[in-house]
């Protein structure tokens, strides 16, 4: 989802400021705290099927990231890549087939144990990756630090998900969903106004209901 | 009641909302006004998705506020999901789907790009610039050039994006005067229940009840 060009699809965050400050020396800190938890691709040997990571804004494979890369004036500008090996089922489900009938052929029997199925699937998906590359997705995201909100150019759930885990990682930062209530005490609720937010009740137009 | 439920079992009022501004965008002709940006252009425009419960209702069209199954789904007990918003501001305009729940926002198309257009949104700086470097190498100085030019791009549609968010923020404000004070249950229902009706509700009256109760909760929109 890009943050450059097109028309503009995202959810905004927004800094929990309860639960910690941006420090004084941040561009810094940031800077190391990002490449550190900067995308680190999936290899076919690896035991994780899912990660996720910081690239460049928009460069999904430039994972070498720069101060100037990162900071724009008030924002920092990222992209959070997910990588993850999503091997089609009917092609595992006959590879496996295929392997163990030679196992069981080589070994002489009719029937596998319940721990040699499960590592001969853990083989077979093993050797598909190697054939394929894992799906690669990124989604931008920039963090206004004036305003302490983060707009994430996507509306998946799951993505919100690790983003916010990974932000967590990396600032140390807690970030809230935006909502009609999160928006409203930033505007600013009076005390009647807080009041009356909870005892508010669904506005009814509906006259046929019966 | 705590926060987690003021926020999920108030979801509801992001609905309510979007159900005001379809309203008022009707009753005032297109024209909302809010203390900050005073007059400016705002209509449903594209789609308008109403729901309750595993019903929805779609209706897609130039002003699809004004479909009769809008209304009518209205009185079925729907109220909108999302909407699809045209802003129109200071030679600006802009086109985007605000959901209610998340209040979210779904395609926003900025304004196009005017050259040599000076930033004047309220809290921003001036565009990164960056010191020339000396004697750089043509390829190098081509990705800086690049890279230069895509973070005043950035600058500039997060400028613009702020400046829209901006309005809707100060629709949503005005909204809750009226939504936690007496003006809903006076002023505001009976307009809406007249209006999803078809009955005619008389824009100036509604408008200078409307100026009057805003006043009264401390924030005031002067109406045009």
């Amino acid at each position: 989802m890009p943050a450059l060009r097109g028309s503009l699809t995202y959810s905004r965050f927004f800094i929990d400021t309860e639960q910690g400050e941006v420090p004084d020396d941040f561009r810094e800190k940031y800077m190391r705290a990002i490449r550190l938890r900067a995308m680190k691709p999936l290899e076919a040997h690896d035991d994780d099927l899912e990660r996720c990571g910081w690239c460049k804004l928009a460069e999904p494979f430039e994972l070498e990231l720069h101060y100037d890369d990162v900071f724009c004036n008030e924002y920092v500008a990222l992209g959070f890549r997910t990588d993850r090996w999503q091997i089609p089922g009917p092609m595992l489900k006959a590879r496996v087939r295929e392997a163990e009938a030679a196992y069981l052929e080589k070994k002489g029997r009719e029937k596998l144990g319940r721990k040699e199925r499960t590592e001969l699937k853990e083989s077979v998906a093993r050797k598909l990756r190697k054939e394929t590359a894992p799906q690669t997705r990124m989604v931008d995201l920039v963090w206004s630090m004036n305003e302490g909100i983060v707009r994430f150019f996507s509306h998946a759930d799951k993505a919100a998900g690790n983003m916010t885990e990974l932000f967590h990682k990396t600032f140390g930062l807690r970030l809230v969903a935006e909502a009609p209530y999160t928006l409203a005490t930033r505007l600013g609720l009076t005390k009647p106004q807080e009041a009356a937010w909870q005892e508010i009740e669904i506005s009814v137009l509906a006259k046929e209901a019966s | 009641m705590e926060v987690f439920e003021r926020i999920e079992l108030r979801r509801f009022v992001g609905r309510e909302l979007l159900l005001w501004l379809w309203f008022e965008s009707e009753v005032f002709e297109g024209t909302l006004a809010t203390k900050p940006h005073g007059s400016f252009g705002l209509w449903l425009e594209g789609r308008l998705v109403l729901s309750a419960g595993q019903e929805v209702t779609t209706i897609k069209g130039t002003i699809p506020g004004q479909h009769r199954e809008a209304k009518e789904a209205l009185l079925r007990g729907k109220m909108p999901d999302l909407a699809s918003l045209h802003i129109s501001w200071a030679d600006h305009d802009a086109t985007l789907t605000l959901k209610a729940e998340t209040l979210a926002i779904s395609g926003l198309k900025l304004p196009r790009k005017e050259p040599d257009a000076a930033p004047t949104g309220e809290g921003t700086t001036a565009p990164p610039r960056r010191a020339p470097r000396r004697r750089a190498a043509p390829a190098e100085a081509a990705a800086e050039l690049a890279a230069h030019e895509a973070n005043e791009d950035l600058y500039e549609r997060m400028r613009v994006t702020r400046e829209i968010e901006g309005i809707v923020e100060a629709l949503y404000r005005d909204f809750l005067a009226l939504r936690l004070g007496p003006a809903w249950s006076e002023l505001v229902m009976p307009a809406l229940e007249a209006w999803t009706l078809g009955e005619d509700v008389d824009s100036d009256d509604y408008g200078t009840a409307r100026t009057k109760a805003l006043a009264a909760a401390g924030k005031g929109s002067p109406r045009k």
